[in-house]
């Protein structure tokens, strides 16, 4: 892996990022309605009034053109702004950022110092009774809806024991570290109980089948002990495929989780895309994806990089 | 003027401000009220902005914050509250021209009001607020009643002359209801991105002191408030009033369970049950001035523009039913003005329950049933579609009652719900067959706006030049009698016309804690939270 390599792969993001922008630009306007309907309630909005907005916001132009002068403004940082709120754009994004890095952040670690001990093992105890709790845990976790069980916890949590707060961030004028991590719980472990049910399942067949391979057996033969076999030999080739799924599932955290945000009232950028494309406020809802497309991009090259750090067979040049 | 009800309480419209008296009067009567103490309100949607005139909501924070010269109370009557009195042509406040083409409102403001920053509220501010919301360079969601205005007068600090353009019944449920603007804090100010659309300044009992962005507002007791109780104790009586944004309706349950939040308003029928016998909670049935109903896109099927379709339908239709699938609560109506109007008229044409006399109206109409249970005449099947708002429980609930009633007379009814703004774009641009849904008013509507032929919400191609003139009369005219009979033979025609079935009146279902005293629940679209001043926590 050189670095050239890895410059080689960030210019070639710019063209894949316009591709992807074009069509989320067109996608956008093809959905029906547009910013202004939200006047349309209103017996007082004048027609005049209307397509002074229309100037104002650059909604008259043709589309190429508005596409345009968007693109051009988005890369020299200028993303305009919001239609719903008056307020810029960057602004309105950077303010949800911080709360959703922190519950989507510590979900994922959280969910990966979990899922992988699991998937090990679920693995090296194959049809034992450790593995088959396992598995259930994990089938149920993939198959419970996340707002059932956020119901459920927050009754349990928040209304039966009151040990912790039922939603929200932050107690009003408090917001201090324990504070927020209280607040912070039960999120975190419901967005992170998914992900373990996921990846220790990919952790655990992955682990299985390399077990079965000749030159585990062959180590074992030369009396390796079990447990070096286990996470020295086999650990590393396993991961492989796991660290494609965890590297994409990654992207999801600048995305922000739109289900766990509106139940638990977490101010992040899941529950801004909401807002934003019930009022189809084309300038937020454009900078969320774009930045939710550059995040999966990004994941997908960092995910080729562990490829080679984990295996130094794999080699980019 | 009606807007449609959306999500949970996020309804598009917004008017009035302060409604006081009766909770004033209340809290006047006994000595147990509190001073001090928070009280934390959940909400249910995500605030925009605080300006009144610019927010796509209801003005929960905004109206204990801003005042309006009036604002109409419990009982959907308007009071006094920056001025001294509501004007009316019987006490000299409202002088129509000669040749009834224009009219004349004189405000005498109440004196020694004050802004929370202190500085004196006058008629200059007054005269600021229309000047400002009229600029077509302010990006406003509601320019109500700005055009009808040609000039305003101030001859002194304290009287405000307004000139208006036409005769215009509804002046009171526009404008200056609304809302007044600080002119000394906004002269020469951009209102689209100032910082008043976080922090805005007013007159009213609370003040804001933090707006956390989908979070919360923290509203703090204004020092300056003008309102004494009757025992001259300076209001409010609260110390703050918390706002708390909570999206999801179970989540906002779960905290009032919990006591996390002490108050929260159109929580879903469904989730009432749960509520009713909760300790420490109070579930208040506020009427709110709203009509539920089922509406025909006449630029759409042919079969929709067959009366003897519509009344089939019409006959169909069991409220009762409706009404006990969704917990009891909504009332059943035969008309679309609210029974708490007075000029509601009770004689119109009916359609009670008869499934029978439904299939009768279409066999003589030539609906024949075919071999899959759906009439068809001419190859025309009785087929559409039947859009709702997605994601609001209670509607799409009611739809599926009504899809089964349909059935039953064989009219097939296929669900296409829309959220947002894609519904608001069908609405209008007729891009459904049947809609069922609903409209909330302000306490003085004017129903020119939905059944007009050139009505801004009419979206059903609806046009009668009848009903264009009895709605021009009622719009127009300061004479109740003459504005009660236009009403009135206006329910007569449309229900002969049939372009819309009224359903039910879904009341508005409020959850508080026991220890509030002092709140009356207000039934217009001025939110429940024009009369703050006078509310208390039991200690």
């Amino acid at each position: 892996m050189s670095l050239s390599y890895i410059f080689k792969r960030l210019l070639g993001m710019v063209p894949l990022l316009l591709g992807v922008s074009l069509i989320l630009f067109g996608v956008l306007h093809l959905a029906p309605g547009g910013p202004l309907d939200v006047y349309a309630d209103n017996p007082s909005v004048t027609q005049e009034a209307l397509d002074n907005m229309k100037r104002a916001f650059g909604l008259d132009q043709p589309l190429p053109v508005q596409y345009f002068k968007w693109v051009t403004a988005f890369f020299q940082g200028e993303w305009g702004f919001s239609i719903r709120t008056a307020q810029p754009v960057m602004e309105e994004v950077l303010a949800r950022v911080p709360a959703t890095l922190m519950l989507s952040g510590s979900a994922f670690v959280l969910a990966l110092i979990v899922a992988l001990p699991l998937g090990i093992l679920s693995a090296t105890r194959r049809y034992t009774v450790v593995d088959y709790f396992i598995t259930l845990l994990s089938f149920l976790g993939i198959s419970t809806p996340v707002f059932w069980l956020a119901l459920m916890l927050q009754l349990l949590f928040a209304v039966q024991w009151k040990l912790l707060p039922s939603a929200g961030m932050q107690t009003i004028g408090d917001g201090s570290l324990p504070d927020i991590l209280r607040h912070l719980a039960l999120p975190m472990f419901i967005l992170a109980f998914a992900s373990v049910a996921g990846w220790s399942r990919y952790m655990r067949s992955s682990m299985v089948e390399i077990l079965s391979q000749d030159y585990i057996r062959t180590a074992r033969a030369k009396g390796v002990s079990s447990r070096r076999v286990t996470y020295s030999h086999a650990f590393r080739n396993a991961l492989i495929p796991v660290v494609t799924v965890v590297a994409l599932d990654s992207a999801a955290i600048l995305s922000g989780a739109v289900i766990t945000e509106t139940i638990f009232a977490w101010p992040g950028l899941g529950r801004l895309f909401i807002d934003s494309m019930n009022g189809r406020d084309y300038p937020v809802l454009m900078a969320l994806l774009m930045v939710g497309s550059f995040a999966l991009v990004v994941s997908n090259l960092v995910a080729d990089l562990a490829y080679s750090l984990i295996d130094p067979r794999i080699r980019y040049d | 003027m009606g807007y449609q009800i959306q999500a949970a309480g996020s309804t598009r419209q917004k008017r009035l401000v302060l409604g006081l008296s009766a909770a004033i009067l209340l809290s006047g009567m006994g000595l147990a009220q509190q001073r001090g103490g928070t009280l934390t309100v959940g909400l249910g949607y995500d605030i925009d902005t605080l300006n009144v005139y610019s927010t796509g909501f209801l003005g929960d924070v905004q109206a204990a914050v801003v005042e309006g010269l009036v604002a109409p109370n419990e009982k959907a009557e308007y009071v006094p509250v920056l001025a001294t009195r509501v004007p009316t042509v019987q006490n000299g406040g409202i002088k129509v021209a000669a040749d009834n083409k224009s009219m004349v409102v004189t405000y005498q403001l109440r004196p020694g009001v004050k802004w929370s920053d202190g500085k004196p509220f006058t008629s200059a501010d007054v005269k600021f607020t229309w000047e400002t919301v009229k600029d077509p360079k302010f990006i406003a969601e509601s320019k109500d009643g700005t055009e009808d205005i040609a000039s305003i007068q101030t001859p002194n600090d304290l009287t405000v002359v307004v000139n208006y353009k036409r005769v215009a019944p509804d002046f009171k449920s526009t404008l200056f209801t609304f809302g007044i603007l600080p002119k000394h804090t906004l002269e020469g100010k951009d209102l689209n991105t100032d910082n008043y659309n976080q922090m805005p300044l007013g007159t009213g009992p609370f003040k804001v002191s933090q707006f956390v962005k989908g979070q919360y507002v923290v509203l703090d007791r204004n020092p300056y408030y003008w309102r004494k109780d009757k025992a001259g104790v300076q209001l409010p009586y609260l110390d703050k009033m918390i706002f708390k944004i909570i999206p999801d309706s179970n989540t906002l349950v779960t905290q009032l369970k919990s006591g996390e939040i002490q108050m929260a308003y159109s929580v879903p029928y469904s989730q009432i049950a749960q509520l009713d016998n909760q300790p420490g909670l109070n579930v208040v049935k506020n009427p709110v001035l709203s009509w539920q109903h089922l509406d025909f896109n006449l630029k759409g099927p042919a079969p929709l523009r067959d009366i003897n379709v519509r009344k089939a339908m019409a006959h169909a239709l069991d409220r009762t039913t409706i009404s006990k699938a969704l917990g009891g609560y909504p009332i059943p109506i035969d008309t679309v003005v609210v029974p708490v109007f007075s000029y509601s008229n009770k004689n119109v044409p009916k359609y009670p329950y008869d499934p029978a006399k439904a299939r009768q109206l279409l066999d003589a109409a030539g609906y024949k049933v075919g071999s899959d249970g759906i009439r068809a005449k001419n190859g025309q099947r009785l087929s559409f579609n039947i859009m709702a708002q997605a994601g609001r429980s209670t509607d799409e609930d009611a739809q599926q009652v009504i899809i089964a009633q349909m059935k039953a007379i064989g009219i097939e009814l296929k669900p296409d719900n829309k959220a947002g703004v894609a519904l608001r774009d069908a609405r209008y641009k007729g891009g459904y067959d049947l809609y069922y849904g609903g409209w909330i008013t302000s306490a003085d509507p004017s129903y020119s706006v939905f059944f007009g032929s050139k009505g801004v919400n009419n979206g059903q191609g609806y046009s009668n030049p009848k009903i264009d003139a009895l709605l021009a009369t009622a719009d127009s005219s300061l004479d109740p009698a003459v504005r009660t009979k236009a009403l009135r033979d206006f329910q007569t025609t449309l229900m002969q016309d049939l372009p819309s079935i009224p359903v039910t009146s879904n009341p508005s279902m409020i959850v508080v804690t026991d220890k509030l005293g002092g709140f009356v629940p207000n039934p217009t679209n001025m939110t429940n939270f024009v009369n703050t001043s006078g509310w208390y926590l039991k200690k």
